[in-house]
């Protein structure tokens, strides 16, 4: 089984968001004369540029921020995209890679630790479907959750796919390229890759142990409004 | 359902601990008869089709073997305990792997119902109703699905006021409906369409009929199609109409109680003109209202009414009695159902039937909906006793009572007047009043109360309770009917069985007499025999005495030879003995025949020799020693 060569190898697949869509997270913290605004929002790189100023003028027309804030939010925006922008067309040789993801958030008054794994190589994963089922499943009621959740997920993804392409990159120049990608490469790309040979070979059950599953469960805790300013406190 | 399936769950596991090893062979789960296909030892082409990416090898994270211990310990992750709702963020965290792909297996799994079926339901009763309220908010801006239209009935009453807008039907009668509703309903709420954003001017389509773009999930709402509105980067070809007249599949499965009503007005109203009916029930198309209004139980009869009783031959009996109504005529009533009670009730009920024509033939028709409803209670309360019939009212209205607080309160509240309507007893009074004749003018009042069905007070109670208690009623009255019928039938089998446990008894006793008989007769037999063996033997000694008397025959010589030889051989061994043993043998020769015949010997012929030596040898042996 090994011999085969994966799909994914033979054809490496250009830089994108290692999801069915392509969006790229987008992260806000502008602070003008002691106001600070904070946001995370996903945005499709294929969406003109033009909409980045349109969308800035109406978040602060509806948050009612000073204007300010207008060129700050729209520039932030631009930024990000462009240093997202700057990858596409690289090749990112997802190949065999499977990685543990960690949440650890917390919206409002509500608290979220879990971990999971996901395939970079499944162009077909959804993290937003997946934040819409684990808020059903675990009951979490607070619609600003499930958002905050597929955003964490989407900007662990963009990091790794990120390290991904400039490993490769420096590998190419390093190397030219001489044996030709392998496993190893994926793992000293520095997010470290579950060992798949050891979790999925012949040997071992996909079924974790039983000790295991507490380590993987999902923890959710409403947190008390004097805890949560705590917390806040504690970040400050 | 559920607790059978416990039940069996408890039993398997039962079997299980007996026998560990063969689990597959030992399964009681209840999944959906779509989902046969599957198996534990095997992958099924429908899982294969589904999934192709664990078996198209393209990665060995994905194998065939991954697949399956996914799917085997979702399974039977479930039916650890079968009634409660397995969710996928539990499940993940038992099981290695990318979660996106175990979402799409444990997706799988549900479509098919092999995990989370039996909660489904419950769960979908959930649904439907966030469904009613969500549909509330929608339509609360839209024209009013339903205007009051000036009945060409005048006599009908307002006590079913047509509600404004469809959804406030769905909030009144919203409750879950599970005691009585069919499932189909249920689960019609969960097929509706979901709101519609048009693409284009983000406005809800408020008509039905949108446009698809076949590229993206993007819709445009027939207005801004015909102005060639398409958004961005779209063309007229890429747009396909979809139109939830013709594909009813996922739209008409719905009918709120409200459309319901407003298609039954419609149909009164404008007859079989379906495109009137469909154009004033708004919502529906024409094949919806038709096939919806045959659904209706009472769909059949409504139609007849409509038709002018134009149908020839019905199987139900109440369109015979309503066709019967109309002739006027007070005849006897040829009785199309094999019947299970009594003629004399069905004949008073014709009768009562026939008394209250006049003053009940308008205000049935103005019931619409409920009237036949109320009628086949009666016809059944008339089946069963007047008590039975309380009984089964009382147990129908405290069983919607359970269901939801409000009707609590409706019934609570108009107590009386419910008691009043749901009372059959009058009714069956009234049948045994009706063989008087001189009574015939009295018992129109409670008649009329009866199967009229609502006077003017009770107009508070939604149409829809009333319909439920009925059904209700009629069902336990059923019920009880049927108890009675099968309690009739147990007793005539107890009769039987005791007839042929009699019977055979019988049988027994016969037989036993017979082989008494045949015993008396075998030892009569065995007594003559005795008998004539008896005789024979007497007439053998007869025969042999008069043989010894009249000297030795020649067979005697042979006998009288062997002994001698017999001496001869002694006399070898001691020869001073020889002469005395030689006529003692003689002697004894002589004797020993005798003692013979006195044995008294069957054979006569064949062994009588032998016989005669066996006897002999130890005879001179006692003599040597």
């Amino acid at each position: 089984m090994k011999s085969q060569i994966p799909a994914s190898l033979r054809n490496p697949v250009k830089f994108r968001m290692p999801t069915a869509d392509n969006l790229v997270p987008i992260r806000l913290d502008i602070e003008i004369d002691g106001q600070r605004f904070k946001d995370a929002f996903t945005w499709n790189p294929s969406d003109p540029d033009s909409e980045v100023v349109v969308f800035a003028k109406r978040t602060v027309k509806d948050l009612k921020l000073p204007l300010a804030f207008v060129t700050q939010i729209a520039q932030s925006i631009q930024s990000q995209l462009t240093e997202f922008r700057s990858y596409e067309g690289q090749d990112m040789y997802v190949g065999e890679k499977i990685v543990p993801i960690k949440l650890d958030l917390r919206v409002n008054h509500t608290l979220i630790r879990d971990q999971f794994l996901w395939d970079l190589n499944n162009m077909e994963s959804d993290p937003e479907e997946f934040a819409r089922t684990f808020c059903t499943d675990m009951g979490i009621e607070d619609p600003e959750v499930g958002p905050a959740i597929a955003f964490a997920i989407r900007e662990q993804l963009y990091k790794i796919a990120v390290q991904n392409v400039t490993s490769i990159k420096e590998m190419k120049i390093s190397k030219k390229a001489r044996r030709g990608p392998e496993y190893a490469s994926a793992s000293k790309s520095g997010v470290a890759a579950v060992d798949l040979v050891k979790l999925f070979g012949h040997r071992s059950s996909v079924i974790r142990k039983r000790k295991e599953w507490d380590v993987y469960e999902p923890i959710v805790d409403i947190l008390s409004n004097e805890e949560v300013e705590e917390s806040a406190v504690i970040i400050a | 359902m559920d607790s059978n399936n416990q039940n069996q769950d408890n039993h398997q596991q039962n079997l299980k601990s007996m026998v560990p090893a063969d689990e597959s062979q030992l399964d009681l789960y209840t999944i959906p008869i779509s989902s046969g296909w599957f198996l534990w030892d095997s992958i099924h082409e429908t899982e294969r089709r589904a999934l192709k990416e664990f078996f198209d090898g393209s990665s060995f994270t994905r194998a065939p073997r991954v697949y399956k211990e996914y799917r085997d310990f979702m399974i039977s992750k479930y039916r650890e305990d079968p009634s409660r709702k397995l969710t996928f963020t539990e499940v993940r965290k038992s099981l290695v792997g990318d979660v996106s792909l175990l979402r799409k297996v444990f997706n799988l799994l549900e479509n098919w119902g092999l995990i989370n079926f039996n909660v489904m339901l419950s769960e979908d009763d959930k649904t439907a109703v966030e469904g009613g309220n969500s549909k509330l908010r929608v339509e609360e801006g839209a024209p009013a699905g339903v205007r009051v239209v000036a009945m060409p009935n005048s006599l009908k009453p307002l006590s079913v006021p047509p509600p404004p807008a469809a959804g406030v039907g769905v909030i009144d009668y919203g409750f879950r409906l599970p005691h009585l509703a069919s499932y189909s309903d249920v689960y019609g709420d969960l097929m509706k369409e979901k709101e519609l954003l048009c693409g284009n001017c983000k406005e809800k389509c408020d008509s039905s009929k949108y446009y698809e773009c076949t590229k993206e999930n993007y819709k445009v709402c027939g207005k801004c199609f015909e102005n060639g509105k398409f958004g961005e980067n779209k063309s007229v070809d890429d747009f396909k109409l979809n139109d939830p007249a013709e594909n009813k599949g996922n739209h008409g499965a719905t009918w709120t109680e409200a459309e319901t009503l407003l298609l039954l007005e419609s149909v009164l109203k404008h007859g079989d003109d379906w495109e009137l009916v469909a154009l004033n029930v708004q919502t529906k198309t024409k094949h919806e209202c038709i096939s919806r209004l045959i659904e209706l139980p009472f769909g059949e009869l409504m139609l007849g009414h409509r038709a002018k009783f134009s149908q020839g031959s019905t199987t139900s009996d109440a369109t015979v009695v309503q066709e019967k109504l109309t002739s006027g005529e007070p005849q006897e009533i040829i009785k199309t159902e094999d019947d299970c009670h009594d003629q004399m009730v069905d004949r008073g009920q014709n009768k009562e039937a026939e008394d209250q024509t006049p003053q009940l033939k308008k205000k049935r028709l103005s019931l619409d909906s409920d009237g036949s409803m109320m009628k086949q209670v009666a016809r059944i309360s008339a089946m069963v006793g007047p008590r039975v019939m309380a009984a089964a009212a009382d147990a129908a209205v405290l069983e919607l009572c359970d269901g939801n607080p409000f009707v609590r309160d409706i019934f609570n509240v108009e107590d009386d007047t419910s008691a009043n309507e749901l009372r059959p007893g009058n009714l069956n009074t009234d049948l045994e009043r009706a063989f008087q004749p001189e009574d015939s003018e009295m018992m129109e009042v409670p008649t009329s109360s009866e199967a009229g069905g609502a006077p003017p007070e009770k107009v508070t109670i939604p149409l829809s309770l009333r319909m439920r208690a009925g059904v209700a009623t009629a069902l336990g009255a059923a019920a009880a009917h049927a108890r009675l019928l099968a309690d009739q039938e147990e007793r005539e089998i107890e009769l039987l069985m005791a007839t042929v446990i009699e019977t055979q008894l019988k049988k027994l006793r016969c037989k036993i007499r017979h082989f008494e008989d045949l015993e008396i007769i075998m030892d009569m037999e065995h007594a003559q025999i005795e008998e004539l063996k008896e005789s024979i033997i007497a007439e053998r000694m007869d025969v042999l005495q008069k043989i010894v008397n009249g000297g030795i025959p020649r067979w005697r010589d042979n006998t009288f030879v062997k002994p001698q030889t017999n001496a001869q051989s002694a006399m070898t061994g001691d020869e001073s003995r020889s002469k005395e043993q030689l006529a003692a043998v003689f002697e004894f020769s002589k004797f020993s025949t005798e003692t013979l015949l006195v044995r008294k010997e069957s054979d006569v012929n064949g062994n009588f020799k032998k016989q005669k030596k066996e006897v002999k040898q130890p005879r001179i042996e006692r003599k040597t020693s």
